[in-house]
């Protein structure tokens, strides 16, 4: 099936066939990213903004203060603080997350490292991320309406979204900017799809894909199956807000039948918990192949992490209960719930084991995207732990809603997300565009990053523990929690450390574009099939498609005689 | 089969698969309001007349069968019989359309309203009308098939096949949607 219906298209002349409307995979990816880390900046610089009112309720914001709340004196509203909660969690997962690991590493990554001339319907891709841009910018008018932007939080829980909760235009645009992006991400998912199915080089098995790939590939199934739920619920929820059904509207009328509120919350996480692994999944898939790349070996039990990775995403769908434990749910469900999560500490265990058995006696080499995967195999691994008491029914009742919460999903979504994207644009920014990064300033990154990260989201941890309400303006009017005033000082000032040390990664990605060293075509010496072109790549990628001989791990074989300690995947495996 | 074909296919069936889920989840949370409601339909709405809905369950039934006659044509290399069997589905989706303008008037007529008529009311006029959406775009790929066949593009036997689909899933979550939200 591999091989054959692969033809070159011609290449485009103008400025906008080339930049704006272009239909080539690595173009649309670097719109996915500048996109992407646009949004990263607007949720980051919110995320500093909540902070700031959590560890100083009450006292004016610095520089931003008197220019965006000059009301108020310089102090976050309460009412922007909501604002702010749920903008900053919409932007990160669907706006920053979602178009760096799966619009930009996905394009660029999945036609390269399978061999593909382009993606399979390249018109679609294109569309994908003009649709991405309309909803992007429907977002950013909602920030500018008179009555805010959405405030009830990410998952917009009736009856906070509906007209009773938020009576501005705000959630409405919301909606809309979530179903346009829901239809971006599908148009993507068909493609992703058909393209790892159809496209691959003659000989590339799927074990022969790099496990990045088969993130990818998997996020991409979940995202087909799972996007239509939350596209059916908010549509549900635009009809109420705008043409005055009661769907998600309880108590009008017992009689004439009254709508359900919970059956949101069930919607929503019948999407919401696969989406999580959707948007970690090319993760894990970047760094099992990093990890293996940069300890020159090959990947430990390849098969099983790519194995493993499936079974955590049929998993996945199987498990949203956990996020409902406390709206009445009957015990037999909840244990049932609960029963299922556990199960998927089996598959994550699997492949974080193999993680380690990569790394486990490696010529290791500290290159900015190792430390950043070594950091994302730490973060998850706390990540993944504090999972487990969220999981269980009996300490969730009690750590329900609290930072403990939000310390757990920022440590596996955010955390680990974050660490995972710089390492992927670490490694690829090379062939994506010709030029070398700068290593000093990558490292000051990283350590810059992943210092303060484990401050901010390992003290959220703790004020969660100790009782610590999300959400709320300002807990302190609660004295059982003015003992955390401190805590809660030192996770903004990590905060504050840790938006500071992004400035030196935007500065270094924007003076390596312009001055980086010319990149070689192969700078990591590893073997998977992007790093046989050159960087960057033509804009048919290969003037021959290339015929698979062997799997992308083929690292450190004592076997290899031509003075490489890798061998490339067009190459026939060297044995003894 | 080649390798176009193949992408079309599955590009077809991860669609359907969407919009499968997207529709389950409105089935979904029809089940749930009509098993926690106490009666049903609530007290004081009438139970809609079957007639309309079900004329255009054979409309929409007729439709499907004239597409699927019009691709077994074209595979015949008939292009000019196939014509006629996509103008038929064509026309017969049209007069499902009229049927649901109509209907929406009916339910008007006989007292569910949008906001009035509680959940009873959102599910008719809601789910009906993510139906008619769908269907528009149904429609718009027959006309656009229409002109293929007659410019006789080159992988129209494709493009027909990849409508037949949709226009057959369209026909099936009308059967469903008829069977749940308007006979039981």
């Amino acid at each position: 099936m591999s091989g054959g219906y692969n033809e070159i298209h011609p290449e485009p002349t103008t400025f906008w066939s080339t930049y704006i409307i272009s239909f080539d995979h690595k173009v649309i990816a670097k719109q996915f990213l500048w996109y992407g880390i646009f949004f990263l900046g607007l949720g980051g610089i919110m995320a500093l903004l909540i902070r700031w009112t959590l560890a100083y309720p009450g006292v004016p914001v610095p520089v931003l203060g008197s220019l965006l709340f000059s009301d108020s004196g310089g102090v976050v509203p309460p009412d922007t603080y909501s604002m702010l909660f749920t903008m900053h969690g919409t932007i990160m997962i669907f706006y920053a997350i979602t178009p760096i690991l799966i619009g930009a590493f996905g394009n660029y990554c999945i036609p390269l490292q399978i061999g593909a001339r382009d993606m399979a319907f390249p018109m679609l891709n294109m569309l994908s991320f003009w649709f991405a841009f309309l909803s992007g910018l429907v977002l950013i008018i909602s920030l500018c309406l008179p009555l805010g932007a959405a405030a009830g939080g990410w998952t917009s829980y009736p009856t906070l979204s509906t007209l009773i909760g938020s009576p501005g235009a705000g959630q409405t645009l919301w909606c809309v900017a979530i179903f346009l992006f829901g239809v971006s991400s599908t148009m993507g998912a068909v493609n992703y799809v058909t393209t790892v199915i159809t496209l691959r080089a003659p000989g590339m098995g799927y074990f022969d894909m790099p496990l990045t790939i088969w993130g990818l590939w998997l996020t991409a199934i979940l995202n087909a199956i799972f996007v239509p739920v939350l596209g059916a619920g908010v549509l549900l929820l635009i009809l109420d807000r705008v043409m005055g059904t009661t769907f998600f509207l309880a108590g009008a009328s017992a009689t004439s039948g009254s709508g359900d509120p919970v059956l949101f919350q069930h919607v929503f996480w019948i999407f919401g918990h696969p989406e999580v692994y959707i948007l970690i999944l090319p993760a894990w898939g970047i760094v099992s192949d990093l990890l293996s790349f940069f300890s020159r070996k090959p990947a430990f039990g390849a098969k099983a992490t790519a194995l493993a990775m499936t079974s955590v995403s049929i998993l996945s769908t199987l498990v949203y209960g956990h996020h409902m434990f406390t709206t009445q749910m009957s015990p037999l469900l909840t244990q049932s719930f609960m029963t299922l999560t556990m199960t998927i500490s089996i598959p994550s265990a699997i492949f974080f084991a193999n993680w380690l058995g990569t790394i486990w006696k490696g010529s290791i080499r500290f290159d900015s995207p190792m430390l950043f995967s070594l950091g994302v195999v730490f973060v998850f691994g706390l990540g993944g732990l504090t999972g487990l008491h969220l999981g269980t029914v009996t300490t969730d009742l009690y750590l329900h809603d609290t930072y403990f919460v939000v310390g757990h999903f920022h440590y596996t979504m955010a955390a680990s997300v974050l660490l995972g994207g710089f390492a992927g644009i670490y490694f690829w920014f090379p062939k994506m565009f010709g030029k070398m990064m700068n290593e000093t300033m990558a490292k000051i990154h990283f350590w810059g990053t992943m210092i303060p990260l484990n401050g901010i989201f390992f003290g959220m941890l703790m004020v969660g523990y100790g009782g610590m309400h999300r959400r709320i303006y300002n807990p302190f009017v609660y004295e059982s929690l003015q003992r955390l005033i401190p805590i809660n000082s030192m996770i903004t000032t990590s905060a504050i450390l840790m938006g500071a040390f992004q400035i030196v990664f935007v500065i270094n990605f924007l003076w390596s574009l312009k001055n980086g060293a010319k990149a070689v075509s192969n700078p990591w010496n590893v073997g998977t099939l992007e790093w046989t072109i050159p960087s960057p790549p033509v804009h048919h990628n290969y003037d021959e498609i290339p015929v698979v001989k062997c799997g992308p791990h083929e690292l450190g074989n004592p076997n290899l005689k031509n003075g490489r300690d890798f061998q490339y995947q067009t190459e026939e495996l060297v044995e003894a | 089969m080649n390798r176009n074909q193949l992408q079309n296919n599955l590009a077809m069936t991860v669609t359907l698969i969407m919009g499968s889920m997207l529709f389950a989840t409105l089935f979904l949370g029809y089940a749930v309001y009509r098993s926690s409601a106490l009666m049903w339909p609530p007290l004081g709405i009438q139970k809609v007349s079957l007639v309309l809905p079900f004329l255009s369950t054979l409309v929409i039934l007729a439709s499907s069968w004239f597409m699927y006659q019009g691709r077994l044509k074209l595979e015949n290399g008939n292009l000019t019989k196939a014509m006629v069997d996509v103008n038929l589905a064509l026309a017969l989706g049209s007069i499902f359309m009229i049927g649901q303008c109509y209907l929406w008037f009916y339910l008007k007529s006989t007292g569910i309203f949008l906001t009035t008529s509680g959940i009873f009311g959102s599910i008719l006029y809601g789910f009906t009308w993510i139906h008619a959406f769908h269907m528009i775009f149904g429609i718009l790929s027959l006309v656009y098939l229409r002109f293929a066949i007659k410019r006789n593009n080159s992988n129209i036997l494709q493009t027909t096949v990849n409508v037949e689909k949709f226009w057959h899933f369209l026909g099936v979550v009308w059967i469903v949607m008829f069977l749940t939200i308007f006979v039981l």
